[in-house]
């Protein structure tokens, strides 16, 4: 089953691997002159369609693992035995969360792969939940043997400088099929309605090129997922009355492309909700949603450069700036005492990183903010930043808290004409704007008087020299479901990216080694618990168990027991820290301190049907 | 001091309406600002406090796009002024006015000031690609040499017809400031307003560049000279104490402060 669903980057023509209906043989055909057509426009380089039937595969259900997985050889088997102890110390230190079995995989195509695989049921004795682990067995691999380029030593694609507009881009050029991502939004009607590079009217015959594929395989009832040429992913989405695809040369797996398109889809639903687009589409199939949306690019445009350079999106978590956890406290005892009715969130936010959420009580008992909704709010804000002297309310929808109501957020930055500091406020009542300015008054008031401002401006990233282990560059540390953080926002942590990882492309690539790294992990056929990855200038550590998940980049010459023991201080450093890396106790307010006569009336009141009401929450 | 602790509360409201991209949040960045940098689609509405001499006038600088046409009528809720804009390259943003954002101004004031601006100016009229005020000319000369400095005399012939409009070569108009005061006429018939105890059309039509800074100082003067009476009855009913005015006064704005206390 694997091997049949896992592109191994050989000729298989067009290839649908889960035909349940019949009509997919006769159509085979205009699926291949689909195919070919959108090849023409995106992958010139195989004009021939011929040519792009043998490198494309397509696939309509879930892919086993991305192409990415495809590159065995050079994986080592490795020895061992030095590293029982410290694997027991870890394990200790994180306290039995292993049953450890052991299990080997071996890969047909040369050299051995050793990996902790808690597939279930490819194997019998496919019980095993962290197999390495007990045996010390970590999975190597040399990157650089690759068959052909790999992704990992990829550069990132700078992108052009954001006031730069790629609206105008000539769709021909060459320089445009060279994007490294291209994202594309779609109505069901073929209607283009975003495109990441290039207008959306020079695009729209390729546009429609896509819908025909999504609609063609939509016939015989299945679900357009991924189409895989050997320089391109190009992977679908639909959502409602939306299609999103992404073509993509990133090597990012399908599920992460998938991710990212889900983003821009809930950054859409943010502004106009999930019900009014499933309205006006009822009402008119072809609707120009451009309409509603024009002017929101840029904020779309934002979006997926964050997502292409911020791991936060990666890793479905909020990143912190790290703070002593009394000012931290201070900062949310003053949120939390400006408050009015109504008032639901209250966020601070410096050098785009969260400093701190307070949260209405009646909001908190049946929902957090998930870290997605905070990342189109922090979107929101980085896009509205244009002209930052004034204070901005502006209507919002979080999608995962409720795709179909709007929030009224205030966004005024406390410190001009710098503005770093920046605070949000979340209200459910449109006509608060006045009552809630007034709250930033008071708490701009409050930091004044406890300097908070120049306290907050000390505060900053930190560096991994301050974990103490000569071998550790980067990490990204994202801890769940302990006892501490349940029903709390999902965070990590990680530390400014220094030398070698200074530059954008370097950075860059580091990302992409995490993104293979996660890709990985979060495999769906084969996910690993963890891998030991020896890249050509750096060496990659990923662990997941059930408290944290967990991301190291080394020097290339650690050896596996220095990286073992790295990892175990490091895990002991973040603990002692951990009161200043993460938002432990968000703090909650009462907006509604009489009961009797709470908000709620008040509320519904003032709903206003013209735009979709508001929160029926409280 | 940034923002102060002190508490400023306005003494009246100016909204700015117009279809997206007629360049309001360029114009109020240019008055506000000096500066005219590129901006992005603004997202619902912004506020801004502007100290006019010992008065506290606030500014929405709304969304022109449609998503957010809802909030329009909160915005303008009791205003004082509204400011109608349109870009003169543009014929639809005119119409989009009557269209669309009259009917949001019913809840302001009834003794609403109405000023019409047609903006970007200095795509299709020599003289509005000259900086206005002696004293800011070289700031501006800095900024938009590219686009205008040298081009203004050499370009000034070329027929208004040509489409091209990125290097600074005219651009047709599509609105004439006959159109915008026809408009204005309508506007107070809508409110049911007589002409001759109005004021008159040519007052309040403007032409304005927020890239040049054409007529903009003049736009927002004007506005906010024509708002004090208004001004003067809210602060006797409110019955404001004196020390808040001479504080605002100290930390106004000087230059144009002294033409505005009278
Ligand atoms: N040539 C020229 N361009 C202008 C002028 N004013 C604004 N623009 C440009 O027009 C575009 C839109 O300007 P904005 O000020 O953002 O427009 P807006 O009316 O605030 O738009 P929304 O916020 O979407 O409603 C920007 O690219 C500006 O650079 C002007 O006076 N002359
Ligand atoms: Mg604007």
């Amino acid at each position: 089953m694997e091997s049949e669903n896992q592109p191994r980057g050989e000729a298989e023509g067009v290839k649908i691997h889960d035909p349940p209906s019949e009509s997919s043989i006769p159509a085979a055909d205009t699926l291949a002159t689909s195919l070919s057509l959108l090849g023409n426009h995106m992958f010139p380089e195989h004009a021939n369609p011929v040519e792009i039937n043998d490198n494309t595969i397509v696939n309509k259900e879930a892919p086993a693992e991305s192409v990415l997985s495809d590159a065995p050889a050079g994986e080592q088997s490795l020895d061992a035995e030095p590293q029982v102890n410290q694997v027991k110390e870890l394990e200790t230190e994180e306290s039995g969360i292993f049953e450890c079995q052991n299990s080997m995989y071996t890969q047909p195509a040369g050299g051995v792969t050793e990996e902790a695989d808690m597939s279930n049921g490819q194997d019998d004795s496919g019980e095993f939940v962290v197999t390495m682990l007990a045996r010390g067995k970590l999975e190597e691999q040399g990157v650089g043997v690759k068959g052909r380029s790999s992704p990992l030593l990829e550069t990132g694609t700078l992108e052009a400088p954001a006031f730069l507009s790629h609206r105008d881009e000539d769709v021909t050029a060459e320089s445009w099929r060279q994007h490294r991502k291209h994202v594309f939004v779609l109505s069901e009607a073929g209607k283009p309605i975003y495109s990441r590079y290039g207008s959306e009217e020079a695009l729209s015959s390729t546009m429609g090129v896509m819908m025909a594929l999504v609609s063609f395989v939509q016939s015989g009832d299945n679900i357009i997922r991924s189409v895989y040429s050997e320089e391109h992913t190009v992977v679908f989405l639909q959502k409602g009355p939306l299609v999103l695809v992404c073509v993509s040369s990133s090597r990012q797996s399908e599920q992460q492309l998938r991710g990212e398109l889900l983003y821009v889809y809930y950054q859409i639903i943010s502004m106009l909700t999930q019900a009014s687009i499933a309205r006006i589409f009822e009402h008119k199939k072809n609707y120009d949603l451009r309409r509603l949306l024009a002017g929101s690019e840029k904020i779309l445009d934002g979006l997926l450069n964050l997502v292409d350079s911020d791991p936060s999106f990666l890793l479905a978590a909020v990143h912190c700036l790290p703070l002593a956890s009394s000012l931290r406290d201070s900062l949310s005892q003053i949120l939390q005492k400006a408050i009015t009715p109504n008032l639901v969130f209250s966020i601070l936010i410096a050098k785009n990183q969260l400093l701190t959420i307070v949260q209405e009580k009646t909001v908190i008992e049946d929902a957090r903010l998930e870290p997605a909704d905070v990342h189109l709010l922090l979107n929101l804000i980085g896009a509205s930043s244009a002209f930052q002297a004034g204070e901005i309310w502006t209507p919002i929808c979080l999608p995962l808290f409720n795709p179909d109501c709007y929030f009224y957020a205030y966004i005024s930055y406390l410190d001009p004409p710098e503005c770093t500091v920046c605070l949000l406020l979340l209200s459910t009542d449109k006509e608060a704007f006045y009552a809630v300015a007034e709250c930033k008054r008071r708490i701009e008031e409050a930091m004044v008087a406890q300097n908070s401002l120049s306290l907050i401006a000390k505060a900053q990233s930190y560096s991994v020299s301050q974990v103490g282990v000569s071998d550790l560059r980067h990490f990204m540390y994202k801890p769940f479901d302990v006892p501490d953080n349940y029903r709390q926002l999902t965070q990590f942590t990680s530390p400014e990216m220094e030398a070698p990882y200074s530059s954008e492309e370097e950075k860059m690539r580091l990302l992409d080694l995490y993104r293979y790294m996660h890709s990985r992990i979060h495999s769906t056929s084969r996910p690993l618990k963890l891998i030991y990855h020896v890249a050509e200038r750096e060496t990659l550590l990923a662990w997941v168990t059930s408290k944290f998940e967990l991301y190291t980049c080394f020097s290339p010459l650690v050896t596996k027991a220095c990286a073992i023991t790295a990892i175990t201080k490091l895990l002991r450093w973040i603990k002692k820290e951990e009161d200043r890396l993460f938002i432990r106790y968000p703090p909650k307010y009462s907006t509604t301190p009489n009961p009797s006569k709470s908000s709620r009336g008040g509320k519904s009141d003032q709903q206003d049907s013209t735009d979709n009401g508001f929160l029926s929450l409280l | 001091m940034p923002e102060g602790s002190k508490m400023k509360k306005p003494d009246v409201k100016v909204v700015i309406l117009g279809d997206m991209n007629v360049g309001k949040t360029s114009l109020l960045h240019r008055y506000t600002e000096r500066k005219f940098k590129d901006t992005i689609s603004t997202v619902g509405g912004a506020f801004y406090l502007k100290q006019w001499g010992p008065y506290n006038i606030s500014i929405w600088d709304t969304a022109g796009r449609e998503q957010f046409h809802g909030l329009g009528s909160m915005y303008c809720r009791g205003a004082a002024a509204v400011i109608l804009t349109y870009d003169v390259t543009n014929w639809q943003s005119l119409a989009e006015l009557e269209e669309r954002f009259l009917s949001l101004t019913d809840t302001a004031n009834h003794d609403c000031i109405y000023a019409i601006v047609g903006n970007k100016a200095d795509l299709t009229d020599p003289k509005a690609q000259l900086p206005q005020d002696s004293d800011r000319v070289s700031e501006d000369r800095a900024e938009c040499e590219e686009e205008t400095g040298s081009q203004v005399l050499s370009t000034c012939p070329t027929p208004p017809a040509s489409p091209a409009s990125l290097s600074g070569v005219m651009v047709h108009k599509q609105v004439g400031h006959e159109d915008a005061m026809a408009l204005y006429g309508r506007i107070l018939r809508y409110k049911g307003l007589e002409e001759n105890g109005s004021l008159p059309a040519e007052k309040m039509c403007f032409e304005t560049s927020a890239k040049t800074g054409y007529n903009v100082d003049i736009l927002f003067e004007t506005l906010f000279d024509l708002v004090l009476p208004s001004i003067l009855r809210k602060r006797n009913e409110n019955q404001q104490s004196p020390t808040v005015d001479l504080e605002d006064c100290r930390g106004g704005n000087n230059k144009r402060g002294k033409t505005a206390c009278c």
